[in-house]
Parts: structure tokens; sequence; C-alpha cells
């Protein structure tokens, strides 16, 4: 016993580093958990606070590309607003499905494998979990997390993110995933060979949860591999099942959204969720 | 003694927010953040012991986790930079090393190899990179991908912590 307490004191700086590095892995594993707790939150409340006066003065240095892309989006929806009004119908009623809130990121980081984005609006304004979060030419990621005054959202460009996304053209479903290195292209995965797809064709969201609505641009077609990636491959060799994903396309999508110059953003709330989910627990 | 702890402070609520609000939105060519918060553990007094250092820069890696909202990366990286320190520096400037640390900063800068300075630099930049990609992507599935991303991420941080560190010896007394 005694050698072992003298083993203990000797190595002590040993000792601490384990019991160290054990909490950071705890912490890392139930970082969703920690979330919750209440000191965490103080801290992290603390520095996005500290962060949201900061990006002031970032702000005002790019107030010009701020007003050449509203005046873009503006443009775009007038364009759109004249093709409506040439209708002689408007059904007002059936289409509002959504409805939207701007918002505005506080911090971003693009420098890991799961990035995550802050946006200065939480709970108090509605803001719940499984949102939709979209800028203006394309999704930027799904809210995880909210507190009082912000929300954390996932971006996707994470490499845990799987969106449902389709081809314009030809209406064929897939999910986009990152592979985790270039923040401009994705991958559309899923997509059978049998598919006539080109490069250039345009991706969208899918419609196939609520979260996003159908048609929101996210991007184009880059590049179309028919092989699966290395990864798969090696599990391929090892087990005798044959790999059912074997027949399915490996596309890159670049992004019609730039992660980097991201500053305002519109959450997007479901309005038919709650019977949506009543007609999920009746079956 | 006070006059260092006073010192580790000021270090530590500047790397901190040199790191949190301005160095983790470089991302250079797309998504390599350089990590100059290092700086802190690598430019850390040796006089103080190992534990306190460990607890120090356990705080210290926490605090910068607040900042990416990624509980327990950070910190778990730190502490590992900063246990493998002692022997780092054993292993780089051997006899020239002296664990009771009365040389300072710039007596290690100047009177040591331009190579050693690299050597030991590198080694604990690479360590502190490496623990926290692999922290970050928690499976082997991606081991090529993190050797990537910590070679050329562990490469800028180098030369912005260079940078830093030799303006810091300007200012030492």
């Amino acid at each position: 016993m005694q050698q072992i307490i003298d083993f203990i004191i000797r190595k002590k700086d040993v000792v601490v580093y384990f019991i160290l590095l054990f909490f950071s892995i705890i912490l890392t594993i139930n970082s969703n958990y920690f979330h919750k707790s209440k000191i965490i939150l103080l801290a992290n409340n603390i520095s996005n606070f500290t962060t949201e006066r900061f990006i002031l003065f970032y702000d005002f240095f790019d107030l010009k590309n701020t007003n050449k892309k509203l005046i873009a989006e503006n443009l775009i929806l007038k364009n759109e607003l004249e093709s409506i009004k040439n209708k002689p119908f408007i059904d007002s009623i059936s289409n509002a499905n959504f409805s939207y809130q701007d918002a505005k990121i506080i911090s971003n980081n693009l420098s890991s494998f799961k990035n995550n984005l802050v946006i200065n609006k939480g709970n108090k304004d509605g803001l719940k979990e499984e949102m939709g979060v979209i800028s203006n030419n394309g999704v930027v990621g799904i809210i995880t997390n909210t507190t009082n005054n912000y929300s954390y959202l996932m971006s996707i460009l994470n490499i845990d993110s799987k969106i449902n996304a389709k081809i314009k053209r030809t209406n064929h479903f897939g999910t986009l995933q990152w592979n985790g290195l270039d923040t401009s292209y994705v991958k559309l995965t899923d997509i059978p060979e049998t598919a006539n797809i080109k490069v250039g064709d345009s991706i969208v969201t899918g419609g196939m949860s609520l979260i996003f609505p159908e048609n929101i641009n996210i991007g184009v077609i880059s590049k179309i591999d028919k092989f699966k990636n290395a990864s798969t491959n090696r599990k391929n060799n090892r087990s005798v099942e044959i790999d059912s994903r074997e027949n399915y396309f490996d596309i890159e999508i670049k992004l019609h959204t730039d992660m980097n110059t991201l500053k305002h953003v519109y959450v997007i709330e479901s309005l038919n969720k709650k019977e949506f989910k009543k007609i999920q627990k009746n079956d | 003694m006070i006059s260092v702890y006073f010192l580790i402070i000021r270090r530590f609520i500047f790397l901190v927010l040199l790191q949190g609000l301005l160095f983790n939105r470089f991302d250079l060519f797309g998504s390599f953040d350089p990590f100059i918060a290092l700086v802190f553990i690598l430019t850390f007094p040796i006089k103080i012991n190992r534990v306190t250092f460990l607890i120090i820069s356990f705080c210290f890696g926490f605090c910068l986790d607040l900042f990416t909202n990624s509980l327990g990366i950070n910190a778990g990286a730190c502490i590992t930079a900063a246990f493998v320190r002692p022997y780092v520096l054993n292993f780089v400037f051997g006899s020239f090393y002296d664990p009771h640390g009365v040389k300072i900063l710039k007596d290690y800068v100047s009177e040591s190899t331009f190579y050693q300075q690299i050597l030991y630099l590198y080694t604990i930049v690479f360590i502190h990179h490496f623990t926290m990609f692999s922290f970050e992507a928690f499976s082997f599935d991606l081991t090529l991908l993190v050797l990537y991303k910590t070679f050329i991420n562990s490469i800028l941080s180098l030369i912005f912590c260079v940078t830093l560190i030799y303006i810091m010896i300007e200012n030492e007394k």
C-alpha cells in the first residue's frame, strides 16, 4: 500500500494528466448534454456576448458587401413577384406552411470536422431545435441547441450532418454529406446509376422532411464519380457480403453559399410540424 | 513569484481573446485556422511545477473551447501539449535544459541553435494539433484526413507562433 501511494506521489503529474484527459474526453462525448448545465451555459453566454460585441466592428467594414447582396436578393424576389402577379388566382392559404425569421451569425468556424455556428436568436424569439437555417442563396444548417438568447446550429459542413436533397431536373433523391476538407464542396450519395445526370445540374432540398421547404437551392454538380470512396472499398474487401451501394453515383457538389462570408441568415419554422408529429404518433 | 503568476494571467487573457475573437475567423485556404494560443504553453515559465501547469493549461483550453463551442477538444489537446513539454525540452535541449527554471525565454533563444528551436516548437505544435483533430474526429475512419489536416495546420500555426514569440522576446525584461 505504501508503495502504491509513493508511486502516485512520485508520478503525480502523470496521474493528474490522465485525470484531466479523462475529464476532457467525457466533455467531448457529452458536449450536447453539457450545454444544458448551468455553469457552462453561463460561461458560453459570456463568450457569445463578447463575440457579439466584437463583430459589430467587423460588420462596419462589410456594409458595402452586405448592401450588394441585399440588392441582388431584392432583384430576384421582385422578379418572382412579377411572375406571380400575372397568374389569375393566388391561393394565399395553402402556401403558408413555413414562416421565416431573420438572424445574425455570431460565430462561425470552418476549421474543424464538426463545424458549428451560433446565431443571435434563441428561445426568446421562438426558435426550437430541428429548425432549418438558410442564407439568401442556399442551405446553411440545422439548429441543434437553443438557449435563451442564442442558438447553436450544426453547419452543412459537419461530418455528422445529413440533409435530404434532390436533383432538380430528374427528381432523384439523395443524402448530402461533407467529406471534412473542402469548405465549398459537399457530396451527394444514394443517387442510382440509372439516373440520367450531368455536370451542371442543380441540386435543391428534397422536402422529404419538415425542416426545409422543397426547392431551396443548394448547389450544382461539379463532378460525377461512379465508384465509392476509399473507405467503403476497403470494407468491401473484408466482408463477403456484396455491397449494395456499388450501383450508386458519388457526386461532388459545389455549394452556392459561401460559408466564409456568411453574415445574415433566415430561420425556417415549419407551421405544420405539430400536426405532422401527431400523425406520426398515431401510426 | 507573484509577478510570474501575474504574467501568466496577463498572457492567459490576452491569448484567449486573440485566438477566440480574431484567429478563429482567419480560415486561411478555406478551412485552416492558425492556432496562435499555443504560445501560452510554449513559453510557459519553467519555474512553476508540472501539476499546476497541467491544471492551468486545462483551464486555458476550456476557455478556448467556449469560443468554438466544442467542449473538451482544446482542453484535451492543451493538457497533452503541457504534459509532453518537459520531455520535449529535455530531449531537444539536453544538458542545456534546466528544470529549475533560472533561465528565461531569452536565454533559450539566444543560446540554442535555430534547428533546436524549430524542433522544440514543431514537436509540440504537431502533438497538440494531432490530439486536437483526433479528438474532433473521434473515429479511426478519418485517420488520413486527420494527418493531412494536422500537417498543414501545424505548419501554419508554427509560422504565426514563431512570429509572436519573437515579438514577445523583444519586450521581455
